[in-house]
């Protein structure tokens, strides 16, 4: 049985910490009740310092366990879920790709489930650094899901998540993403909260009867996610589970709002960060650590006179298109960056082609250039993205395309190769 | 010193605990009043033994939000007198780049920019006289930190006692200030 009380003493501090360790410190935060751990790079500090949490009685009552695989991982959560508990995991890369099968289940279930994914290229060449294109491949599972920018916003992202997804219209699995390496092994200071405050803003954990849809009871066996014959309600809970997270938008945005009264932090509308867009008239569409920097190249292209914004784009599953429509409108040109793949798509980067696909019919006549940089953590440095921004300035100068897009999309960055 | 954020990068082998470094120096900084800092350690296939890049940055008014490596460093710690044979890393130094190297003889700057400023510390020594060493050699980070505090005066040896309390517990904390100690008190500049 897992215990209900836990007792976690925990003053408002700032710590310089990793940001696999901020993700851990938010599911101590959130009094996870039960933590499933499997390692592998760059994740493994996240669940080694929920392990050291544990052991060292800072997170009474709070079950740990190590199961063989990740595709365990996701299988013994979701038990644990459906039992009542508020659960955590983490993972990267690889491990996602094999926990795929139970990422579905989770979704399927309508399972409030919490993930950290320190995100990693894909293999084959192994690789190991920051590129979205692990969470990005669990995109249409049903789960939500964000991308952070700074290590507080990992912390912060983690807490708002709990939130948004126990809540009762909605009670559905989300990955908190960030760049493996770039946020997971690097150090920056980060608040964390008082647990009072926490406490506070998330909802209660569930009681013993376990969450209000599942009644989950061993004196009144049932089963659940049984076969069900075309006729019977599938195609329904598909509709239901499009539907709930098309709605989850106003969700995150009023989680965003409420973390902001309680806390004193923001993150733009919750979906979007917008920055320097008032006046733009180039703009770029940007997500991850990626963002961060891309600030500092906004601000220094303002200082040399020019009209550039950004868009931080931190929901990619529900897809701010209300948002992406309003500030495509804003400017004349606009970049998507990607630091991931969508291989064959019409742009081959996953957000890029979802930003155009939302701008049709709308009459809005930006120019959108699909971008990629990063791609298996090469490193993007700031100078390389005031390039960025130039090239989008060029477009509007001109109002031609650069001469060295592969398939309309410019790889910046990439080795001229035969 | 791009946009008033202090550079530091380190250059050290597998197994010299610089990695440690980089985020206690981060950690020193912020303490002693700095408003931002970040720890960058580059990772990669590490081996005992093979070059390690590692760096930090920090800032006393404006909050750091690049994640890139340091390329023009203000100041650079070097674990390894025999890393100064590696052309990346000695090309690394740039003008103006104040390093602090951990030798006991003096340096052969035949090939370095002219306009550097080099100190000496022998951290080396100086944990081998106080058994601070690991199955993989002596631990240089704290008494490197000690010597870079004391020639730049970012952080003391207050904060050092601090920090390391916090970290490594009180058992530890007289032996890592002793060497920190040491090398705060023999550091000297070339």
């Amino acid at each position: 049985m897992i215990s209900k009380t836990n007792n976690i003493i925990q003053k408002r501090e700032t710590k310089i910490i990793k940001g696999n360790v901020a993700a851990a410190y938010a599911a101590k935060s959130a009094r996870v009740q039960m933590i499933s751990a499997y390692p592998i790079t760059p994740q493994t500090t996240v669940v080694e310092k929920l392990s050291e949490f544990v052991d060292g009685g800072e997170m009474p009552g709070t079950q740990y366990i190590k199961v063989e695989s990740e595709h365990s991982v996701m299988a013994s959560v979701i038990g644990a879920s459906i039992a009542g508990t508020r659960t955590f995991t983490a993972t990267s890369g690889q491990g996602l790709f094999y926990m795929n099968e139970m990422i579905h289940w989770a979704a399927g279930t309508r399972l409030p489930i919490v993930t950290a994914i320190a995100s990693r290229g894909a293999a084959p060449p192994w690789n190991i650094w920051a590129d979205f294109s692990d969470v990005i491949n669990a995109r249409d599972t049903g789960w939500m899901s964000a991308f952070c920018a700074t290590h507080q916003e990992i912390y912060d992202e983690i807490l708002m998540s709990y939130k948004v997804c126990e809540d009762y219209d909605v009670l559905l699995p989300k990955f908190v993403a960030y760049g493996g390496f770039i946020l997971s092994h690097t150090s920056k200071p980060v608040i964390i909260e008082d647990q009072d405050l926490v406490d506070q803003y998330l909802p209660p954990l569930p009681d013993e009867k376990g969450w209000p849809q599942i009644f989950l009871d061993p004196e009144r066996p049932m089963m659940h996610g049984n076969l069900i014959m075309p006729s019977g309600f599938y195609s329904e809970f598909r509709m239901k589970i499009q539907d709930t997270l098309m709605k989850t938008k106003d969700k995150i945005k009023i989680a965003s709002k409420e973390f902001e009264k309680t806390f004193g932090r923001s993150y733009g509308n919750g979906l979007i960060e917008e920055f320097n867009m008032d006046d733009a008239d180039v703009g770029i569409i940007i997500y991850g650590d990626l963002a961060l920097q891309m600030e500092q190249a906004v601000e220094e292209l303002r200082e040399e006179g020019y009209k550039v914004g950004m868009v931080k784009l931190r929901h990619y599953r529900p897809f701010p298109t209300e948002d992406i429509r309003k500030i495509a409108k804003k400017v004349e040109v606009l970049g998507v960056m990607d630091r991931a793949t969508a291989f064959g798509s019409p742009t081959g980067g996953p957000v890029s082609g979802d930003v155009l696909s939302c701008l049709y019919d709308t009459g809005i006549t930006t120019k959108v250039l699909p971008m990629m940089a990063g791609i298996g953590g090469r490193e993007v440095t700031l100078v390389q993205q005031k390039e960025e921004l130039k090239t989008l300035i060029k477009i509007k100068e001109t109002g031609e395309l650069p001469n060295n897009l592969i398939h309309g999309t410019l790889w910046d960055g990439i080795l001229e190769v035969k | 010193m791009a946009n008033g954020i202090i550079e530091i990068s380190f250059a050290a082998r597998g197994g010299q605990t610089a990695v440690t470094a980089s985020q206690l120096l981060a950690q020193f900084a912020y303490d002693k009043g700095f408003k931002d800092a970040i720890a960058i350690p580059i990772i990669g296939a590490e081996r005992r033994g093979a070059p390690i890049w590692a760096f930090t940055k920090i800032s006393k008014n404006k909050m750091i939000k690049t994640y890139d490596s340091v390329v023009n460093p203000n100041y650079m710690l070097i674990f390894d007198t025999s890393l100064l044979e590696i052309p990346n890393i000695r090309n690394s130094i740039k003008e103006g780049t104040i390093l602090l190297i951990n030798s006991n003889k003096p340096i052969d700057n035949t090939n370095l920019p002219k306009n550097i400023k080099i100190y000496l510390v022998d951290a080396t020594k100086i944990c081998i006289d106080n058994s601070f060493m690991l199955s993989s050699g002596p631990i240089l980070n704290i008494p490197m930190l000690g010597a870079f505090g004391k020639i730049t005066g970012f952080y003391d040896l207050e904060v050092m006692e601090n920090i390391i309390r916090d970290e490594f517990g009180e058992k530890r904390l007289s032996k890592n200030m002793k060497v920190a100690k040491d090398a705060f008190n023999s550091v000297k500049e070339e």
